[in-house]
């Protein structure tokens, strides 16, 4: 909403006021001013100048010389370096004393050898806008020597305030100065049109007929004779101009100043152009079209509440007018609406016909029923005042059930409860009665209040809390100390330990990321072609990049790799945290929250493989296990990671190198290398391992309280054993054998070496080797039991896996 | 001898010192020029034979002599012992390499505002709250006392998935799940991601996050709310800011506020952070609205609230100065490793 303040200064005082300190207060009571501007000419002693003559410059092929009559007696003499200057040009003149925008005096002065008298303006130097491109051109009808301000209007500053949906009240320069009005203590000044109205009454010449009631409450239409079409006066151009209007007509122009004046939008047709003279008010019917004002043909469904003539509708109520009916030049008879309609119909109407409008956005935040017949007195009071208009002395005003006016009354107590604060009950009052509140009653436990009818938001009692709480200023509303208030019962340690899972996968070295949750089919269709009828699309995507929820971690987190690969990042380890989703079998859809972890090895030829890449990943698996506090494995004596993989075959895998994982007995996601034909996708040559886990497989055991046990006070013992055995026998073979054979001394196992390119290993062989570590908790080992206890392992490796011990 | 000949002497024996490479070599070196028949003690023999004008001359550089090459002896005997066993190594240490421990992980700073939000609060007695981000139009609108006909609900800002689900456009449901399943007194704090059709920009991205506060009690008051808020500012962005209400709109709170952070950057003198305002928009707050107890069954004669939003990623670029919120999605970790 755009506030002229010279125009806002009609209906309260604002003098002694600056326009922030206007601002300001707006603001803080609730109508934010997003924009100061200064408008109209910031120049001073400017009059109207017209070229009576233009000559060459004899030293400058850029200048010339200008005879300006400037309304004096003689012509002056004005260098001029624009483009458009010519004989009978009417252009701003700043004679010598003059001062221009920029707060330059006008001298007389001589440029390359010729007197210059004065200056002819372009609009930026006297601050009407940053036009320098020429002279500004003014009217034919200028006269030399009036001053500028007469024409252009002198400087003003506009608001933009951005008013909010529940104070349609406000979106008028009446209701702004209302608020205006409380804020500073000054009273609002409502003019009060007086009609005199002669000739037939309007019954005689025209017909309403209101057959919607509910969708139009209220209908008035008044007739004018006499009107004499052509251009308002100036002042009122340039009001409506500045609140960002564009002066058309005195009659439209009329309907827009009494709208953006109290907020009633207002429509004149022509009564010439109504067939059967008459009005209705009723729904569109089926295969019927209008050309609304803008051009455009429109095909109407029912439903759609329209003004229609004897035969065809004729305007969009509280929308638009149509282009068969509205003002001519040579309108003589107006039929002014002024009306009220029901605020969700104009809404469902508007947004159906993608079409908005000044009166639209009004009506659909919530007109004044009672405004209707200001408005429209006043929209007559100003055409008989600027367009001739005679008034009828009667006028239809359909308003079958009128609209009572609510009852709110507030408990004081319970305002000060709410505010923390206590404003005063008499400066409480008087804010109501500023805005216009009938006090109805009035005693020590409370207030009852009368709401006016433009006041759509004041509903209860918390409303004119509201109220009294902006108005009082939300800034003297104290900071209470804060105290912690412990709410007993409530256990929100489900989503801690979703938390806690972040922290301690950063606290293992890994970066955490965020992708956006939604994803492409050709991301997904990449890793995975299978799925795609699982996918959750969305119906209204914003576009095919982010066109499906994302079913997985993975695709986005091997994205995230590559892209940082494609910005020559070495190395990297990442995770994430988030929601994933698809659609239930049932149609219906779901989300669950998982975990992804990446990591991409340093490039280089063969500098990792990818043995040692899936390795590495394995580690970070294993070390969670236990940064969760998933119980370990416990073998004899000895403690292994809850961790188990096993083979699987995933879509996005390398062939053979892809794991379901079970971490702490329960299945927990999936792991393994990424395909080279994925990382080829960003240029990746060397390997990618990742894991994608369910959030609520890692949960369990987080807040397991960890119970003390003895660490053993005698010494260990270590014993290394090296042995030769087939390709087929994995590392868990040799822990399982070694494990069986174990007395309840062994404490660890540690493989230490795998050992291949040797002339002394047969192809299909390989060499490991273990260091194992025994302890008692009861004494001292010795050598001998030691060797006892590793000779039976030994023996059960030869046995088992036909391992040949190396000595 | 003159002090010339004394001063190369002196180089000379300093430069064997540090060659030495054994404490034995040391012994030789020391011998060779303090022992009993060192090339020093030699020297002051001869002292005597000089003109008695330049005796103490040459006195005194013998003296520093002396003195400087005890001290090199002394640190060159203690890094020879520092060897293990006086063994030499190979190659010198070099303490100056580059270390090799790699692992740092850091959180991803959304994450962080996230963390330091709840631990905030968390101070005051908030819990941790949470809700889906598939969420009903009841929870995300209706309940919240927002109009069948707002414009939030149009399918130009929300993504719908059926006619009654949708992917949630606040936090602020988790309100009303929280007092669904529980009776008053509340007090929660609940991070999430929030979804709304926007077209991604520097200032706008299709998903975000919002950390939603809900504070219902006897007797809570604005008063409370500024309070909370302050305690909240000041210790997320530095003790000297300050918050503002304005009033606002919004259909589940009456009165309703939007608030403002003084700027942490210039102390609310204006720069370039606050667009010299000195003020920093954060969100929207206010008192829950009796409609909104009324749809979860609280009593409003008996209970009163305060709730609050913000915005996590606005939140991490003001603190921050990341002046592009597509930089928070896009994970280039010469961008995350900056918030170590
Ligand atoms: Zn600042």
């Amino acid at each position: 909403m755009k506030i002229p303040l010279e125009w806002l200064g009609e209906y309260v005082d604002l003098s002694g006021l600056s326009s922030q300190e206007i601002a300001e207060r707006l603001t803080f009571s609730g109508l934010e001013v997003e924009g100061i501007e200064t408008v109209g000419c910031q120049a001073e002693g400017i009059v109207v100048g017209e070229v009576l003559e233009v000559r060459p410059h004899p030293a400058a092929d850029r200048l010339r010389v200008a005879i300006v009559n400037g309304g004096g007696g003689t012509p002056l003499t004005v260098v001029c370096g624009a483009s458009n200057v010519r004989p009978g040009l009417k252009a701003p003149l700043a004679p010598v004393g003059a001062r221009l925008a920029n707060g330059v005096r006008i001298q007389a002065a001589t440029l390359r050898g010729v007197r210059s008298e004065g200056m002819l303006c372009a609009e930026d130097e006297l601050g009407i806008s940053s036009d320098h491109t020429g002279l500004m051109e003014l009217p034919a009808e200028a006269r030399p020597g009036e001053p500028l301000d007469r024409i252009v209007g002198s400087a003003d500053t506009v608001l933009s305030a951005e008013i909010t949906p529940n104070r349609p009240d406000c979106l008028s320069l009446i209701g702004i100065a209302r608020e205006l009005g409380v804020l500073f203590e000054r009273p609002l000044r409502v003019p009060d049109p007086v009609l005199i109205s002669r000739g037939e009454r309007a019954v005689e010449r025209l017909k309403v007929v209101l057959e919607d009631w509910n969708g139009c409450p209220r209908y008035t239409a008044r007739l004018l004779a006499g009107v004499r079409v052509a251009p308002s006066p100036a002042w009122m151009r340039r009001r409506l101009e500045r609140a960002g209007v564009r002066a058309i007509c005195n009659v439209v122009d009329v309907t827009n100043y009494v709208m953006l004046e109290c907020g009633q939008p207002l429509h004149a047709f022509d009564l010439r152009r109504l067939k059967g003279g008459c009005l209705r008010v009723r729904r569109a019917q089926e295969g019927e079209t209008l050309q609304t004002l803008d051009g455009v043909i429109r095909r109407l469904t029912p439903g759609i509440l329209v003004i229609a003539d004897a035969e065809r509708p004729v305007a969009l109520a509280g929308i638009m007018g149509g282009e068969e009916s509205g003002v001519l030049s040579d309108t003589a008879e107006v039929v002014l609406e002024s009306a009220y309609f029901q605020p969700a119909l104009i809404r469902k109407t508007s947004k159906a016909l993608g079409l908005s409008s000044e009166s639209s956005y009004r009506f659909e935040r919530g007109a004044d029923p009672e405004g209707v017949e200001w408005a429209s007195r006043r929209a007559a009071a100003l055409l008989g005042e600027f367009a001739g208009a005679e008034a009828t002395p009667d006028f239809w005003d359909l308003y079958p059930a009128p609209v009572s006016r609510r009852r709110v009354s507030m408990r004081w107590e319970r305002a000060r409860t709410l505010l923390g604060t206590d404003p005063g009950a008499d400066r409480i009052v008087r804010y109501f009665e500023g805005l216009g509140l009938r006090i109805l009653a009035r005693d020590a436990q409370r207030v009852e209040t009368e709401i006016p009818s433009w006041r759509v938001d004041l509903e209860r009692e918390a409303d004119l809390i509201e109220e009294a709480a902006r108005l009082y200023g939300l800034d003297k509303i104290p900071a209470a100390e804060p105290f912690a208030r412990l709410v007993p019962g409530a256990d929100d340690r489900p989503v801690r330990a979703r938390l806690e899972v972040n922290r301690r996968l950063a606290a293992l070295g890994l970066t955490e990321i965020m992708n956006y949750s939604f994803t492409s089919d050709r991301l997904l269709d990449l890793m995975d072609p299978t799925d795609r009828d699982r996918r959750a699309r969305l119906p209204n995507p914003l576009s095919a990049e982010h066109a499906v929820l994302r079913p997985s971690l993975l695709p986005q987190m091997i994205e995230t790799l590559g892209r940082n690969r494609s910005r020559q990042c070495e190395e990297a380890a990442f995770f994430e945290t988030g929601r994933v989703f698809y659609r239930t079998a049932d149609g219906g859809w779901a989300e669950s929250e998982r975990v992804a972890i990446g990591l991409m090895e340093r490039p280089g030829l063969g500098s990792i493989d990818e043995e040692s890449c899936f390795r590495r990943l394995k580690g970070v698996l294993e070390r969670l296990c236990a940064a969760l506090r998933m119980p370990p494995l416990e073998k004899g004596g000895v403690r292994l990671p809850p961790l188990e993989l096993e083979m699987a075959d995933w879509p996005w895998a390398e062939a053979g190198l892809s794991v379901s994982v079970r971490m702490g007995g329960r299945l927990a996601g999936r792991a393994g290398l990424v395909r080279s034909a994925i990382r080829r996708e960003w240029r990746i040559t060397d390997p990618v391992a990742v894991a994608e886990l369910e959030m609520d497989a890692l949960t369990p055991h987080l807040f397991r309280v960890p119970v003390y046990r003895p660490v053993s006070v005698h010494p260990s013992v270590d014993r290394d054993v090296a042995f030769i055995v087939d390709e087929s026998v994995c590392h868990s073979d040799v822990i399982r054998v070694m494990l069986e054979q174990a007395p309840s001394e062994l404490r660890r196992i540690r493989l230490f070496d795998i050992y291949r390119d040797s002339a002394l290993i047969r192809a299909g062989r390989k060499s490991m080797a273990y260091r194992l570590t025994y302890q008692s908790e009861k004494k001292t080992l010795t050598d001998e039991e030691a060797n006892t206890y590793h000779g039976y392992i030994k023996a059960g490796l030869t046995r088992v896996l036909r391992a040949e011990i190396r000595e | 001898m003159e002090p010339a000949d004394l001063s190369a002497l002196q180089e000379q024996a300093l430069e064997e010192l540090d060659r030495a490479r054994t404490l034995a070599e040391l012994e030789a070196v020391r011998v060779k020029y303090l022992g009993r028949k060192g090339l020093l003690p030699a020297i002051m023999e001869k002292l005597g034979d000089l003109p008695p004008a330049e005796r103490p001359i040459v006195g005194r550089s013998a003296n520093a002599f002396k003195e400087n090459f005890a001290q090199r002896l002394n640190v060159c005997r203690e890094q020879l012992e520092r060897n293990r066993g006086g063994v030499v190594p190979k190659r010198a240490w070099d303490p100056t390499l580059p270390g090799l421990w790699r692992g740092m992980g850091v959180r991803h700073p959304i994450a962080q505002i996230m963390e330091e939000t709840i631990q905030i609060f968390d101070r005051l007695g908030f819990t941790i709250a949470d809700g889906p981000d598939l969420e009903t139009e009841w929870h995300n609108f209706d309940a919240l006392n927002t109009p069948a006909d707002h414009p939030s609900r149009d399918t130009q800002d929300t993504f719908w998935l059926t006619d009654t689900l949708l992917l949630r456009t606040q936090t602020s449901p988790v309100q009303i799940r929280v007092m669904e399943s529980r009776p008053p007194p509340v007090r929660i704090i609940a991070p999430g991601r929030c979804y709304r059709r926007d077209t991604t920009d520097a200032t706008h991205s299709a998903n975000f996050h919002q950390i939603e506060g809900l504070y219902v009690d006897r007797n809570v008051s604005l008063a409370d709310l500024k309070g909370d808020l302050t305690y909240f500012a000041r210790a997320l962005m530095g003790s000297e800011v300050k918050v503002r209400f304005r009033p606002h709109f919004f259909p589940f709170t009456e009165p309703s506020v939007e608030y403002d952070f003084s700027c942490h950057v210039c102390g609310g003198k204006g720069c370039r952070v606050c667009k010299n305002s000195g003020w920093i928009e954060i969100s929207g707050a206010g008192m829950v609205d009796p409609k909104v107890f009324h749809n979860v069954g609280y009593d409003p004669e008996q209970w009163t609230g305060y709730a609050f939003g913000m915005g996590v990623e606005r939140l991490a670029m003001i603190k921050f100065g990341i002046d592009d919120i597509r930089l928070l999605y896009d994970n280039d970790a010469r961008f995350l490793e900056q918030f170590a």
